[in-house]
């Protein structure tokens, strides 16, 4: 059709140069008009840069990749997509530089059943991550200045270490599908029992260690062979469904004779119905973690694909504890992302009764700070991007069991560290919750919430920001 | 030591549990009647308890146990002597699913079969069961001896970290990762010393070892088709 056209019409003046028609005169040659600057970019929607290299990567390895960290998923929300709508003329705010404001939280204590609730002075505690994820002198540091602060730490996966135990005023240990090293006498020395169904880097997949990490003490610990690649189960050995977990949830309170409390920890998958299960089944504490979650190792698809975010899984948990009548009976933690006190208020707001943090107390002891620069070279990385905690070679010494690398961690100073931001992160959230007109954090609720994102609004159920209308379909 | 009856029934079994943890206090050995199949009966009992149980009993019997001996009269539900660090548990009858389950040390004896995953991330110790052991016993145990004396069910012994399961009598098939090796006498001697310590000694079995093949202990990439196996 077109050739035909060109036929029939002769223009009444000479055919231009191609160079005319590709616009050359005035033109650089380094900006050429007329070429698709996409042509430059190679704006692939599915094969970007990014895929390229990881299909290059696969198909070097012959298996998925692996990695620590959490996801790199760009299209999570994050906290910041909310903010705060302190009190102005319709509510009365408390003076932020003077008055009180509660930080107690109580976890445990709704059902009556638990001798020993959990009274921790701030609403933040730290999260399970396992002595073999960390290093030993990591646990303890955490184990301190958590004791400090008057909050918890939660074994995680591998056993309770010793130094562990010695340092934390209040630990929970956590009982993961694999057990190991679980016995009576070390159920009797914890103040806290989880059980673990699942965690938000990796939903429905269980714990992972490579070898580097599995040296003679942690294998010790687990009774494994030293040196193997770790894959620990997701189901537990020893019941199935929700129905035989309240079974063994009456065992666990059998063996402690009822003394504390009994956790639950599941990764946010669907959260509005796995709450209201777990509540009937009998649990003390929820422990929600979202798909922002950190983690020593997963496989890295499942850190990126897999989960729903932390802001709202803590509104789906909440509603369900309200629809099922257990607000009040039954706790609720918050996990995954985040970052600080700011963060956590906004969980507490969202309806979480307290937060736990993983990865922002590695890096206040010291994870990805500018030191060690030849280590982190070594890793292929540089800081401010590390995300190494699986190849065990941590730079700053805290997920590793090499004991060179481990001595980078002062046990002291890392403490001290930990404390520092758990403290900075109670100020920022009670300066928030009397922003707010509240004289405890545990006030702080959803009205106190707008949302800056049609996202986060849809997620949460939170206003959208100045129109006062939470996002409807 | 005397011996005191403790009636479970219907009480609620936090009251049996502490009535059976009182009489032990006291110095006697305890008999539990009317057990009814019930859940959570002798969990988490100390050194030196001595409790036998009059009929059969539900999950978790003996669970927690450190360092007690139990015996019970017939069958017992699932995950009987889960976790515990030493002790002596006895089954009359059949016991159900992941017997033993991550047990970190004393002995299990069931006299009949024992139901799926016997045995299930077991840390130590010994189960013997007389009958035969159900699909999957051994998953992804670490360390320790099963001891079946008539067969194992299918996939036997599958993901083994470490541990051994000894089958006299014909396996349906090997689980994923395992291997049958031939033992070494003493190792036989040994596992037949325990057998005729408990009245069943037999030197005429036939034994199949079976152990951990190794092959999923790494992650190698030149291994990556034997990670498709699981
Ligand atoms: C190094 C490391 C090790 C972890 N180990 C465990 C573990 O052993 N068991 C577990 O349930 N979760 C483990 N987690 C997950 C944390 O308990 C927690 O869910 C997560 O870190 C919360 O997200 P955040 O890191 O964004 O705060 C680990 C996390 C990290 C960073
Ligand atoms: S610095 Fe250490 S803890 Fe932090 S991301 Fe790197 S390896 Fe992990």
């Amino acid at each position: 059709m077109a050739d035909d056209m060109k036929e029939k019409y002769e223009y009444p003046f000479e055919m231009p140069t191609e160079d005319m028609v590709a616009m050359k005169d005035g033109g650089v040659d380094d900006r050429p008009a007329g070429v698709p600057s996409s042509y430059a970019r190679g704006e692939s929607v599915s094969w970007t840069p990014e895929s390229i290299s990881e299909i290059h990567a696969l198909s070097r390895l012959g298996r998925y990749q692996i990695r620590g960290f959490n996801s790199f998923n760009h299209n999570l929300p994050t906290f910041d997509d909310l903010t705060f709508v302190p009190a102005t003329m319709t509510r009365l705010p408390l003076e932020g530089y003077r008055e009180k404001c509660d930080t107690k939280t109580i976890l445990g204590g709704g059902s009556g059943l638990v001798e020993n609730p959990l009274e921790l002075d701030i609403p933040i505690y730290i999260a399970s991550m396992s002595f073999g994820a960390l290093s030993a002198n990591a646990k303890a540091a955490l184990g301190y200045g958590a004791s400090k602060v008057g909050t918890l730490t939660c074994t995680g996966e591998g056993g309770m270490l010793e130094d562990e135990r010695r340092a934390s005023k209040t630990l929970v240990y956590q009982m993961t599908p694999s057990r190991y090293m679980l016995d009576l006498s070390h159920l009797r020395m914890a103040d806290a029992i989880e059980l673990v169904v699942g965690q938000g880097a990796k939903p429905g997949t269980g714990g992972l260690l490579l070898g580097m990490k599995v040296s003679e003490r942690v294998a010790g610990m687990r009774s494994l062979p030293m040196g193997v690649d770790q894959r620990s189960t997701v189901r537990h050995p020893d019941f199935l469904g929700a129905d035989d977990m309240q079974v063994k949830i009456e065992e666990l309170r059998e063996a402690t004779e009822y003394k504390v409390p009994i956790f639950l920890k599941m990764g946010a998958t669907r959260p509005r119905y796995d709450v209201a299960v777990a509540a009937k089944a009998g649990v003390d504490v929820i422990v929600v973690d979202g798909a922002e979650g950190g983690t020593g190792a997963s496989p890295e698809f499942l850190l990126n694909h897999t989960g729903i975010p932390t802001m709202t899984a803590i509104r789906a948990a909440r509603e369900a504890l309200d629809d099922c009548g257990m607000s009040g009976k039954v706790s609720l933690v918050a996990a995954g992302g985040i970052r600080t006190g700011t963060d956590a208020a906004k969980c507490l707001a969202l309806g979480a009764d307290a937060v736990m943090v993983g990865t922002g107390s590695l890096i206040a002891m010291g994870c990805n700070s500018p030191r060690y620069f030849e280590s982190y070279e070594a890793l292929g990385t540089e800081p401010g991007k590390c995300h190494h905690c699986h190849t065990g070679l941590c730079p700053v010494g805290i997920t590793t069991q090499e004991p060179e690398l481990e001595e980078r961690i002062d046990v002291p100073a890392a403490a001290e560290r930990v404390a520092r931001y758990l403290t900075a992160m109670t100020m920022e959230m009670t300066l928030l919750a009397k922003a707010c007109g509240k004289s405890s954090v545990h006030n702080l609720e959803i009205e106190d919430l707008r949302a800056l994102s049609m996202e986060a609004s849809a997620f949460t159920g939170v206003k959208m920001a100045g129109i006062d209308r939470a996002f409807t379909w | 030591m005397s011996e005191v009856v403790v009636t479970a029934g219907d009480s609620p079994i936090r009251e049996v549990n502490i009535e059976i943890r009182a009489r032990l206090a006291e110095g006697n050995s305890v008999v539990v009647r009317d057990t009814r199949s019930r859940h959570n009966l002798g969990v988490g009992l100390p050194a030196g308890a001595k409790v036998r149980f009059e009929g059969s009993v539900g999950y978790y019997c003996g669970g927690l146990n450190d360092g007690a001996f139990i015996e019970v009269e017939r069958n017992a539900g699932w995950s009987t002597g889960e976790a515990m660090a030493t002790g002596e548990i006895i089954v009359n009858g059949y016991a159900g699913m992941s017997t033993g389950a991550s047990m970190r040390g004393g002995l299990i004896h069931v006299k009949g079969d024992a139901g799926p995953r016997c045995g299930v991330a077991m840390k130590g110790g010994d189960i013997i069961v007389e009958g035969k052991i159900g699909y999957m016993s051994g998953f992804m145990a670490h360390a320790g001896r099963i001891i079946a004396l008539s067969g194992a069910d299918e996939a036997c012994a599958d993901s083994l970290w470490g541990g051994e399961v000894w089958v006299a009598g014909p396996v349906e098939s090997l689980g994923v990762d395992s291997k049958i090796i031939e033992p070494e006498p003493e190792e036989v001697a040994s596992v037949e010393e325990l057998l005729a310590g408990r009245g069943l000694g037999d030197n005429s079995r036939e034994w199949q070892k079976i152990v951990s093949a190794q092959k999923l202990w790494h992650f190698e990439s030149r291994d990556a088709s034997a990670w498709l196996m699981i």
